[in-house]
């Protein structure tokens, strides 16, 4: 007890040398919290982009479609289907696609293109399409034969509102199609390369020409809540055991992996922080068990023994190093509270980071999760520094250490 | 009945190596219970090292220490510190006292490594601090106090863990010869009341005159070793 008041307040028997290590404890913290912060901002920007704009919860497949796309491998009764799911209560909205590997071709040129066969009304409601239309309009009744296409794909192809392109691409039965579409619209999404080679065309006229009738290749299921998503994905495999349903985890394999690794990733990150801290650390407590040699001789002198003197020195490291954990945690805090508002705008490294899916103004969040870690990793450190400058005082002898 | 301390033949020559310095040579030295005892004699004659040796934080070269029956020179270094904890109480000639305890913090510390209850230190520091009046002062931090008063925490905090005998190498050094006499006083009043058993090496006359046995050291040896008939002090 005793030992706890005594390793208290050495610790601010030099107050100016405590306060350095303090503070820098405090700033390691707030930089490590920024950087955790800031990744769990950027994961959970990139988790909404897949789930709200690109993937949704969960798809629902032919098991043959994803390995060659072939139009054969459809899904059936969609019209049963979509009241059942929409029917679900945890169930917000369900999109069916057509889709269609294809060229698409100018007179100056072709590139190859994934033929998105979509209800304009259900896509506005699974992936927000209306939110990317940058130009000219998609899905009104009155024009026939509308393409939708990504500026990445406009801006390669030179196509402006109104240019003709001739869509190539393999029916049901296997046989070549083409048909002519007019441009009626330019989107952009978050995503460069999806924009790339995604084209959307009406599912009503795409499915005649594929050969499909109240069929389709692809649900998109969107859900009320995230936490629901992989009972969900069992209940509908339960549905419907002959399709592949898969969750937003299963096919966008990297996002799963950018959270598992980035979690990771940001924990070292603060461990290297700490470890940098760890030499002040060390140096202040070396100072403190010198300047009181004669002190600790004489506590020996008088009894305490090797095991005590360690828990004093050990204990002392501790308070020192968690004296600026809570000021750290509290700046931290402070900080990103700003930041979720406020949001911190990268655009000018924007072009790089769109490429992968984020957008340009992330909103870091505090890293909750992750501050049981942190706590772990503080304490790691100063056990660490504490093995030193605490063998430097188990060696002193006390009828030596006491003649100075 | 035991000795308290029984010393035979022990020796400890400095540097043994390059210039040797025999600062203890072939000293017996017996002390029984309750006595009151001053080593004397010039600086550099062995007093300190004879004291460390007695008090086992150092160890002789040759010969035995016997504490109360024990012979610490066959101690292991652990259990020579749990062995000066519980039998040997200790007053150094300054910087005595934890600066950054209290005075009674500093008497309570060494009570509490020894694993006393709670209760039991409350009485006994009470008790402690009645002993040397200072129960107005238990409260304070060492820098507060005078020279004086904090030879006397240092007495009491000697006294707190009931050792054998206690070891006062020079305690009077830094003090007046007011606090000096009344440190003398308390350190009598302790040796008579409890039966205490104190050596305490001095050169200071007026403290010596207090003692009850004068044993004299030069360069390392007893060159004499006389019994006194106790003048009490006013
Ligand atoms: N650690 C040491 N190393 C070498 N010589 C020492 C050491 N300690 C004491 N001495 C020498 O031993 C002799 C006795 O010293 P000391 O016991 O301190 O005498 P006193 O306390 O009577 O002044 C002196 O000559 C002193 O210089
Ligand atoms: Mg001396």
């Amino acid at each position: 007890m005793l030992l706890l008041i005594m390793a208290w307040r050495n610790i601010w028997r030099n107050r100016v040398r405590s306060l350095v290590i303090m503070v820098s404890v405090a700033m390691g913290l707030v930089a490590g919290l920024f950087v955790m912060g800031l990744y769990a901002g950027m994961l959970n920007d990139r988790m909404r982009t897949v789930i709200d704009k690109e993937v949704a919860h969960i798809q629902m497949h032919h098991p043959k479609f994803e390995d060659d796309h072939e139009a054969v491998f459809t899904m059936p009764d969609l019209d049963k289907t979509d009241s059942i799911l929409l029917h679900h209560p945890l169930i917000q909205a369900t999109a069916a696609r057509s889709i269609a590997l294809g060229m698409l071709a100018t007179a100056e040129g072709s590139s190859g293109v994934q033929l998105m066969g979509v209800e304009y009304e259900e896509e506005c409601r699974v992936s927000k399409l209306q939110n990317k239309i940058k130009e000219g309009s998609f899905g009104s009744a009155e024009k026939k034969h509308q393409l939708l296409v990504g500026k990445k794909l406009a801006d390669k192809m030179k196509l402006k509102l109104g240019s003709k392109v001739v869509l190539t691409f393999t029916d049901k039965s296997g046989s070549i199609i083409s048909a002519s579409f007019r441009v009626s619209g330019v989107y952009q999404s978050e995503n460069s390369r999806l924009d790339e080679v995604n084209v959307y065309v009406k599912k009503a006229e795409l499915d005649p020409l594929l050969g499909l009738s109240n069929e389709c290749h692809e649900w998109a299921i969107l859900l009320k809540r995230d936490d629901e998503t992989d009972s969900m994905k069992q209940v509908i495999s339960g549905i419907y055991p002959s399709s592949k349903v898969e969750s937003w985890k299963d096919i966008s394999v990297e996002t799963r992996l950018l959270i598992a690794t980035t979690d990771q990733y940001s924990i070292i990150f603060v461990f290297i922080i700490m470890l940098a801290l760890a030499f002040g650390i060390i140096n202040t407590m070396l100072m403190a068990v010198l300047e009181r040699t004669h002190e600790i001789g004489m506590l020996v002198a008088l009894g305490m023994n090797k095991a005590r003197l360690f828990l004093l020195v050990l204990w002392e490291t501790v308070m020192l190093t968690f004296a600026g954990v809570p000021a750290g945690f509290g700046m931290g805090w402070l900080l990103l509270r700003y930041l979720e508002t406020h949001g911190l705008d990268y655009s000018s490294a924007g072009e790089a980071m769109a490429g992968f899916g984020f957008g340009n103004i992330i909103y870091p969040v505090f890293p909750w999760g992750q501050l049981l870690m942190v706590v772990y990793v503080v304490v790691i450190t100063a056990l660490l520094a504490s093995i030193f400058p605490s063998y430097q005082a188990l060696r002193l002898k006390p009828v030596d250490a006491m003649r100075h | 009945m035991k000795d308290v301390i029984d010393a035979h033949n022990i020796s400890k020559t400095y540097n043994r190596d390059t210039i040797p310095v025999a600062a203890v040579q072939h000293v017996h030295l017996h002390l029984v219970r309750g006595e009151f005892t001053a080593l004397v004699g010039p600086s550099g004659s062995g007093k300190t090292t004879l004291l460390n040796l007695i008090g086992g934080l150092d160890r002789p070269d040759e010969g035995s220490i016997l504490i109360h029956g024990t012979d610490i020179t066959k101690l292991s270094a652990n259990q020579l510190i749990d062995f000066r904890l519980r039998n040997i109480g200790f007053v150094f000639q300054s910087f005595n006292l934890v600066p950054v305890l209290t005075a009674r913090e500093n008497v309570e510390l060494i009570m509490q490594l020894q694993g006393m209850k709670g209760s039991e230190i409350e009485a006994r520091v009470q008790a402690l601090f009645r002993q040397i009046g200072m129960e107005d002062k238990m409260n304070t931090r060492p820098s507060q106090l005078s020279g004086g008063q904090q030879q006397r925490v240092a007495v009491a905090r000697a006294l707190a863990s009931k050792p054998q005998v206690i070891l006062a190498d020079e305690p009077t050094a830094n003090l007046d010869s007011k606090s000096a006499g009344n440190l003398l006083d308390i350190m009598l009043k302790l040796n008579q009341e409890e039966q205490m058993t104190f050596i305490f090496s001095t050169h200071d006359q007026r403290v010596i005159e207090r003692a009850r046995r004068v044993i004299t050291l030069v360069d390392g040896a007893i060159v004499s070793d006389t019994a006194r008939v106790a003048t009490e002090s006013t």
